[in-house]
């Protein structure tokens, strides 16, 4: 589904992403974690191009992301994408935020929007504020109506920046839940995340990122357990300290 | 065109700059920046009482205030001229000049809009200054006076720059009731020359531009000393 | 007393209120169409701006700094009798077939007024983050359609307070027409004056018109910002 090949990125001098090669499946759930700056933003925003590369080949359900032929918009509106502070837009109900791309972009019939915009409100558990605002709502509740509008665009894989980094303790659970059910309904999935029990419980492969490389592919408990990578062993140590 | 321009500037430029002094009252830019300086300069204290009325917990002095600022917001500046020039000589009965007549019409005007820059001055201090201040023991009036006012007044000088720019734009109304200043000199230029009225209005529109355009680039040289002094604070406050 | 009701009476009746009818249709057609202008003109230059052309940003700022820095009233002769007078002969004849006044009057305050709207919308837009642009950019949205959909009404409604105090000054600054012959409220006011010596009633009725509409504005701005504060706070 989504295939790094050769990826370099650099910041003016700094490398950000050294030749990473990786791969997530039709189906999978990734988590992709790591110390601070090691990239990990980097890489994920690179897929819907809100990062550039300088290097390498990225392939998104068979189209090359950075193909002189692939138009950028198209391709931005088949990947969902959520915030680690959720950027829902202010000036609009819940409800318009889930409906305003569908009905922009893909000219979909108003009405029809509206109903499937409900279903997923109800799926996140937010039919209730479906008219609210978003500064109505608590940290954990915009994130979940993230979700809700990112899944509207029916993309085929859903993209998470650390979607828990920004909330209160008690909310984690909530957003964390919504992810889960969306993994368990299939769904192919890349999250930069600090969570490691979801990481345990949810993912199916676990990328460790250092110095914009990707120094290990494992599965979560073979990654929990025995970390092959000397900077892996330290990092797993030093969360579990 | 230059040339011409150069030319009305060669012959007329004691007319623009002070009018028809020596041989008759002063005029000109002189006169356009003293009508402003007085006007800000008088308006500028009592805008401070209005502020400190417009914001004090007692009702008469407030209301009284907040509807003499509503309406001097509300109502044309040329409209308070006229009433200005019909009022004052029927109030201390006789007839006052055109350059005083503007200079109270100026001081009431602005002295409503400086007292709202005032007035957003103080109320943008944290209400932790009034309790520190408070809780020292110090009274309502020494609190306003000791410790909001001078913050709020440093914090408003960028503002006040600006309103200063503003009364010297608004002093070229002048020219509708015959006070002598730049506009006034400059339609005096084009009744001589009657055949250049582009290039006389061209020499007026950029003489205030510089005036005001260099003003402009002081009240921003101000505004950043002000800020890299607030964040200075904040450093140390945190 | 009864003398200042009779005169108020006089100043508001026949001939003369008829006077001042005309002059307030005057200058609330003035100030609706300089808005509309003043609002197109500051859009463009809005757009302009974000372009991040050198020369287009150095364009938009001469023509902000030029119009904010020169008097409303200067701006309006400079126009009515300046640049008029570069006008081709028969282009200036048909324009004073059809209101000549009115029409520079309307283009001098439009033009004025666009630098001040621009401006308070562009300090308007750069209050929103930038993680709402890249949340328009995710969806897939381009250019033109995040600031349509996103960006730019966002920055109009935090821009809403300056621009209602900018209107209500637009307003009141149609009363600088008169200097040039336009026939509105303050112009045909002091016409009431000229024939009726009724100076204080025939004032105080303009004061009142003019007031009415001012705090009319400033009502409407209090209850939108109101509105949007309770919707839309940060
Ligand atoms: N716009 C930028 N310009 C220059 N350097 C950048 C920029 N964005 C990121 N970097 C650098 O690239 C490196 C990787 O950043 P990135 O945000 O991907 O890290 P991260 O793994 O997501 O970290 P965190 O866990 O703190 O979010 C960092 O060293 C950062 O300083
Ligand atoms: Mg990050």
């Amino acid at each position: 589904m989504i295939i790094f090949s050769k990826v370099n990125k650099w910041y003016g001098e700094y490398q950000a992403l050294v030749d990473v090669n990786a791969e997530v499946k039709k189906g999978e759930v990734v988590v992709v974690c790591g110390p601070s700056g090691s990239g990990k933003s980097t890489l994920i925003r690179t897929v819907n191009r809100l990062e550039d590369i300088q290097g390498g080949q990225i392939l998104y359900n068979g189209h090359d992301v950075y193909g002189v032929d692939s138009n950028l918009n198209t391709l931005r509106s088949r990947v969902g994408f959520v915030f680690q502070n959720f950027n829902l837009f202010p000036h609009m109900s819940v409800l318009d935020n889930i409906t305003l791309a569908p009905t922009k972009l893909k000219g979909l019939n108003a009405s029809y929007v509206k109903t499937k915009a409900l279903e997923l409100l109800d799926m996140v558990g937010m039919s209730h504020k479906a008219n609210a605002y978003p500064n109505q709502l608590s940290g954990g509740q915009q994130q979940r109506v993230a979700i809700a509008r990112a899944l509207a665009m029916e993309p085929p894989a859903m993209l998470f920046d650390e979607p828990t980094s920004a909330l209160d303790p008690e909310m984690v659970g909530e957003v964390l839940s919504v992810m889960k059910s969306l993994a368990k309904e299939g769904m192919t999935m890349m999250c930069v995340t600090h969570e490691m029990n979801f990481a345990r419980e949810v993912a199916d492969k676990v990328w460790f990122m250092d110095a914009g490389r990707i120094l290990e592919v494992a599965e979560p408990e073979t990654f929990f357990q025995n970390p092959t990578h000397p900077r892996a062993q330290s990092f797993i140590s030093d969360i579990r300290a | 065109m230059l040339l011409n321009v150069i030319d009305i500037l060669s012959q007329y430029w004691e007319l623009f700059l002070i009018g028809q002094y020596p041989h008759g009252p002063l005029g000109g830019l002189v006169n356009t920046l003293i009508l402003a300086s007085l006007a800000l300069i008088i308006a500028f204290p009592l805008s401070v009482l209005l502020a400190v009325a417009r914001t004090s917990p007692y009702g008469i002095f407030r209301h009284p205030v907040t509807v003499w600022v509503y309406v001097m917001r509300g109502i044309p500046l040329i409209m308070i001229i006229f009433w200005t020039y019909f009022l004052v000589p029927s109030l201390i009965g006789r007839n006052i000049s055109g350059f005083t007549t503007m200079l109270c019409t100026l001081v009431l005007y602005q002295s409503a809009y400086l007292c709202e820059i005032v007035r957003g001055g103080l109320q943008s201090l944290p209400a932790g200054q009034t309790e520190a201040s408070r809780a020292l023991g110090l009274g309502y009036f020494r609190t306003m006076v000791f410790i909001l006012l001078p913050q709020a007044l440093y914090n408003s000088i960028p503002s006040l720059i600006s309103q200063f720019i503003s009364i010297i734009k608004e002093t070229s109304l002048g020219y509708i009731i015959n006070a002598q200043e730049m506009t006034f000199a400059a339609n005096q230029v084009n009744n001589q020359l009657l055949v250049k009225p582009f290039e006389v209005y061209f020499i007026l529109a950029v003489t205030y531009y510089l005036l005001c355009f260099g003003l402009t680039q002081l009240a921003q040289w101000f505004e950043r000393r002000i800020d890299t002094k607030r964040q200075g604070d904040a450093l140390i406050a945190t | 007393m009864s003398q200042f009701t009779q005169g108020l009476e006089k100043v508001l009746q026949g001939d003369y209120l008829d006077i001042i009818l005309r002059g307030i249709k005057m200058t609330l057609e003035l100030a609706a169409l300089s808005w509309l202008l003043a609002m197109v003109i500051a859009l463009s230059l809005v757009v302009i701006r974000l372009t991040n052309h050198k020369v287009a940003v150095a364009a938009v700022a001469g023509y902000v700094s030029y119009h904010r820095n020169i008097p409303t009233l200067v701006q309006l002769m400079l126009w009515y009798f300046g640049i008029s007078s570069l006008f081709p002969y028969e282009l200036q004849m048909w324009l004073v077939d059809q209101n000549a006044e009115f029409i520079f009057a309307a283009i001098a305050l439009g033009l004025c007024q666009a630098a001040y709207f621009s401006e308070d919308i562009r300090s308007g837009m750069r209050a929103i983050s930038s993680g709402q642009t890249e949340a328009a950019r995710a969806l897939g949205f381009g250019y033109l359609r995040s600031m349509r959909y996103i960006i730019l009404p966002q920055g109009i409604r935090n821009a809403l307070p300056s621009l209602i105090n900018h209107t209500i000054l637009l307003f009141k600054n149609t009363s600088l027409a008169m200097a040039i012959g336009v026939v509105e409220l303050t112009y045909a006011t002091r016409e009431v004056e000229n024939y009726t010596f009724l100076t204080f009633q025939s004032y105080l009725v303009c004061t009142l018109v003019y007031l009415f509409f001012s705090l009319l504005l400033m009502f409407c701005g209090a209850i939108f910002a109101k509105k949007l504060n309770k919707v839309y706070a940060r």
